[in-house]
């Protein structure tokens, strides 16, 4: 299958369930739970439904384009369903299904997978998705997103895009991947992954392994963090606040490939995006529901 | 009661499971006090072991009563003299106690109960037993929530939290159901079987009584005991490795796992292009592990084959699509694992020296470049005592050198067990000295209890020198274990070391190493040196007497062998060896008792090692005097044991004739002086006033 098939037919069925398709943000991110749609929208009473692809990149994964697995940036497709349904698993199998992948054919398991992002305050339970022995997915119960606690908790469904097609095609290099047809008066030309990407991923994987400037990172992440408390404390505006914080974690991921950032140095580090990431989080949810109640006053009940 | 959740973590199945028996297990405690709780008790256990898969956890309880029976129960009140009046009729104090416990002052009893001095109004009141229904009914839901869950979690809009989200619960008492309901699920008589089965069957499957609860369960695709599904996976391994001539490594965790993330297990066996047999066998055996929970399968030789065993959680493997999609899989693990493997052998392992600068080992200690100066110090200390050969002492500074290097290495940092193995491969391929390569490889052996020590006076040399620094370093910064925290892992690396000096019979007193050690670790330590000696002996003598216990040596021999002294393993193996022979020996029993005897005597004297044994009077000690040149005398520990057990009944004689402490100065301090004189010779093997 093609990846504009695949990405097609995911957006399709999400939103015949009750879905919102949107956008990627257009930040550098390591992930798509870094959208505002998850991370904000995971926060709060409200419910909240949204599918949409992000763009992720991971400087320290870059191979220059000649792995044929591994790759700087990748496609994800994320689902936030808040409240988790009961019957979510059940969802994410038809949506296996709306691929064109017959189950009574395959081996799925759902393997403990417990997911943490420490940058942004985050974590959740759940497994990652495996076909046949390949993961494709990540099922996440989020627990806590921005240092608070979620109430209700969201879903979260992530499908590695690549991965999948590949598995669905039987390819060994994710290059040879097609993205989709061109057709014009003189005929239909497939591209593919490689010709969309194979020189984006060594030009951007020489810039995080040899290129980027160490000081110039260094500066830009301080004034990243300055830009963002300052617009925070002095305005109250979390969502240029946490764009910052954003610029941050990927600023911080491209010093980290370029191997300038020691292991003591490290939880310092994540600790400041942290920071204001979780203020952010915290801001969000006293203009949207008032002053959060502290997780204490909650009376919890269930198994400890 | 079946709780069907999504999928749980194969981690927490066993401990859930057990959790529930025993919170089950005082329930009915509570129930049937009458002592035939003990009998439900058994059958719970014996029926039910193991009931759960990913997405059940299961419990029967088998022979529970359908009422619980009637239970009788006496209250104490006042004394009788404050319940009736003189005139005989009842005071207010009197009605009021039987007021309380709802009957009729007729029905009070007066009885003088235990512990009393008089007579009191003594009522019996009958509870009558509740259907054990409704006793499940009102205690299961707290059950449930009581549960002890290591990382619980919240879902949807509930604030209830549990292992994972449970969409059913199946509660039958007989075919009666019981009505429960948690978080919102209400019990039924039915429950959900494997995924697949119910892509054809949309009905939910009905259990009737839970006498067919597997059986029901298996028709719908699910296994659920776990032990039946081991048994299965261990018999369709076996056979599949057969079909192609070959073994399966063995691998017990990885059988548990299996079995436990499955629900109904069909082995599947695929392939992998031969050429990524030149990996080394430890780097396939630990990727397909890590990466895909697969067995490998060696040949008669031992070398692998290029195939493996999976797990898939269906009953086929109807397209080959399972095999097929293992099979890319792994070939893109191998890959990885080829890729790592070539990348790290384009520079050799010592360029990795420099590198172990930036990685700490900890805090205080420093880098791990710092711990392997420290390494290289000690083995050159300890090489040279054993070794005037200047080569092999080189050689096992190389390997010093080298032991770490493999943990900057993409091979290490995917697969962080293969430390040592990995450095001990790339040396291998480097041309190093087959005794450097050895040495690394099996350097971080004994990983467990279960685990060898390493095979080369090297490697154990190394081993023991790495685990060494690694103990009294963080001694001396101040991490030392305590009860149950010891997250350094310091008592199996103590554990290890005395482990190689007891195998290898390595004459290396802790006193020794600790010293050396510390004179290493120098002004990097926090604390004071003589405060981390202290600490350090007692530490290497719990890590002594527990390797007398893995030795296997009953009680009596470890705790009077070890007080005669433990610092010198060869020694005190010789003597663990011999004092066995004794340990059912009766006459040691006896000798025991004198032992204690002649501490107690000796207690607050100080009696000179001579004496004249012509000032001796009577004949028991004349031959206690005789008996004690023998003692002195014995060339080995098996002639002086024997020679001990022969003094046991003359002890006892000299006992029952003799008054030591006596009124004759001369004859007194004498006889005080043979029992010292004997007391030195027990020590020589032992403390026997600890045999028993």
């Amino acid at each position: 299958m093609h990846i504009q098939e695949l990405i097609l037919r995911l957006q399709r069925f999400w939103a015949d369930r009750g879905c919102l398709i949107g956008q990627p943000y257009d930040l550098e991110k390591g992930a798509g739970t870094m959208n505002p749609l998850t991370f904000f929208g995971a926060l709060g009473s409200k419910p909240w439904n949204v599918a949409y692809v992000e763009p992720s990149r991971r400087p320290a994964d870059g191979r220059y384009g000649e792995n044929p697995f591994r790759v700087y940036k990748h496609l994800q497709f994320q689902v936030i369903l808040k409240p988790s349904p009961a019957k979510v698993q059940d969802l994410y199998i038809e949506s296996l299904e709306a691929l064109g992948i017959d189950l009574t054919k395959h081996d799925l398991r759902f393997e403990e997978d417990n997911w943490e992002s420490p940058s942004l305050g985050a974590w959740g339970v759940g497994w990652q998705v495996v076909l046949d022995g390949m993961e494709i997915s990540q099922f996440t119960y989020f627990q806590q997103v921005g240092g608070l606690d979620c109430r209700p908790v969201s879903a979260e469904l992530t499908y590695g895009i690549e991965r999948i097609c590949m598995f669905l095609g039987g390819y060994d290099n994710i290059f040879d991947l097609v993205h989709g047809e061109v057709k014009t008066d003189d005929g239909i030309f497939p591209v593919t992954y490689g010709q969309m990407r194979q020189r984006e991923e060594f030009e951007l994987s020489a810039y995080s392994f040899e290129h980027a400037d160490i000081d110039l990172h260094r500066t830009l992440f301080d004034a990243f963090e300055k830009e963002g408390w300052r617009l925070l404390k002095d305005q109250g505006h979390f969502l240029s606040a946490y764009e910052q914080a954003l610029k941050m974690s990927h600023t911080f991921n491209v010093l980290d490939a370029r191997g300038a950032v020691s292991t003591t140095e490290r939880p310092g580090i994540i600790k400041r995006v942290r920071d204001l990431a979780c203020a952010c989080a915290r801001a969000y949810l006293e203009h949207q529901e008032g002053a959060a109640v502290p997780a204490e006053d909650n009376g919890k009940v269930g198994a400890k | 009661m079946e709780l069907h959740c999504e999928e749980i973590p194969a981690r927490f199945l066993t401990p859930l499971w057990e959790n529930f028996v025993h919170l089950l297990e005082d329930k009915l405690e509570a129930w049937f006090p009458t002592g035939d709780s003990a009998n439900y008790r058994k059958n719970a256990i014996d029926n039910s072991t193991g009931l759960y898969s990913p997405r059940k956890l299961a419990w029967r309880l088998v022979g529970l009563p359908a009422v619980q029976p009637d239970q009788t129960e006496t209250q104490v009140g006042p004394p009788q003299r404050m319940c009736v009046g003189e005139d005989g009729k009842p005071t207010i104090q009197g009605l009021k106690f039987a007021e309380k416990w709802g009957m009729d002052f007729s029905a009070v009893r007066f009885e003088q109960p235990a512990g009393k001095k008089e007579p009191c109004a003594v009522v019996t009141l009958t509870k009558q037993g509740r259907p054990t229904v409704d006793l499940l009914a009102e205690a299961l839901p707290g059950l449930i929530a009581g549960l002890h869950v290591p990382k619980a979690m919240r879902w949807g809009n509930s604030e209830f939290e549990f292992v994972r989200p449970i969409r059913n619960i199946l509660c039958l008492f007989g075919d009666q159901v019981v009505p429960i309901t948690v978080d919102g699920v209400t019990a039924t008589n039915t429950t959900w079987g494997h995924r697949l089965y119910h892509r054809e069957h949309p009905a939910p499957v009905v259990i009737a009584t839970p006498g067919v609860y597997e059986s029901a369960l298996e028709t719908a695709g699910v296994a659920v005991s776990v032990e039946a599904r081991r048994t299965r996976i261990a018999q369709q391994l076996e056979t599949l490795a057969a079909e192609v001539k070959g073994r399966v490594v063995a691998d017990a965790e990885l059988l548990d796992t299996l079995a436990e993330i499955v629900e109904f297990p069909k082995i599947v066996r695929g392939d992998f292009p031969a050429d990524f047999l030149e990996l080394p066998k430890e780097v396939l055996v630990t990727s397909l592990r890590e990466h895909q929970k697969s067995f490998c399968i060696e040949g008669p030789d031992g070398a692998l084959l290029p195939c493996f065993l999976t797990a898939a959680n269906r009953t086929d493997d109807p397209a080959g699509f399972v095999k097929a999609g293992n099979e890319w899989v792994l070939k893109a693990r191998l890959y990885d694992a080829r890729f790592f493997f070539a990348e790290d052998r384009k520079h050799p392992l010592s360029d990795r020296l420099e590198k172990l600068m930036a990685l700490t080992f900890q805090r205080e200690l420093g880098s791990y470049h710092d711990k392997t100066g420290r390494v290289v110090a000690l083995v050159k200390h300890f090489a040279s005592r054993m070794s005037d050969d200047t080569d092999h002492i080189d050689r096992a500074l190389e390997a010093a050198r080298m032991a770490k290097c493999d943990l900057r290495t993409l091979m290490v940092g995917e697969f962080p067990e293969l430390q040592g193995i990995m450095g001990g491969e790339y040396l291998r391929h480097e041309g190093a000295h087959e005794e450097v390569w050895m040495a690394v490889k099996e350097h971080y052996r004994p990983v467990g209890a279960d685990d060898a020590i390493p095979g080369t006076p090297l490697g154990c040399l190394l081993s023991l020198c790495d685990k060494l620094d690694t103990v009294a370093g963080c001694f001396a910064v101040g991490l030392i274990p305590s009860g149950s925290k010891d997250p350094l892992a310091l008592r199996r690396a103590g554990q290890g070391i005395v482990r190689i000096l007891w195998e290898r019979g390595w004459a290396f007193p802790p006193a020794d190493l600790i010293a050396a050690a510390l004179r290493v670790v120098g002004a990097k330590a926090t604390k004071p040196t003589a405060e981390t000696n202290e600490a350090l002996m007692d530490f290497f003598r719990d890590r002594v007497a527990y390797q007398l216990e893995l030795a296997g040596y009953a009680g009596s021999v470890r705790r009077s062998a070890l007080a005669a002294g433990w610092e010198d393993l060869v020694d005190l193996k010789a003597r663990c060896e011999a004092l066995s022979a004794f340990a059912e020996d009766t006459r040691f029993a006896s000798l025991a008792q004198s032992a204690k005897r002649i501490g107690n005597i000796l207690k607050d004297e100080a009696p000179s090692t001579d004496f004249d044994d012509s000032l001796l009077a009577q004949p028991v000690e004349k031959v206690l005097a005789a008996c004690l040149m023998k003692l002195e005398l014995a060339p080995d520990q098996a002639s002086l044991l024997h020679a001990l057990a022969n003094l046991a009944g003359p002890l006892e004689a000299f006992f029952n004739a003799v008054m030591v402490k006596c009124e004759d100065p001369a004859l007194r301090a004498a006889r005080l002086s043979l029992l010292h004189r004997l007391r030195q010779a027990f020590l020589r093997v032992a403390d026997f006033s600890l045999w028993q």
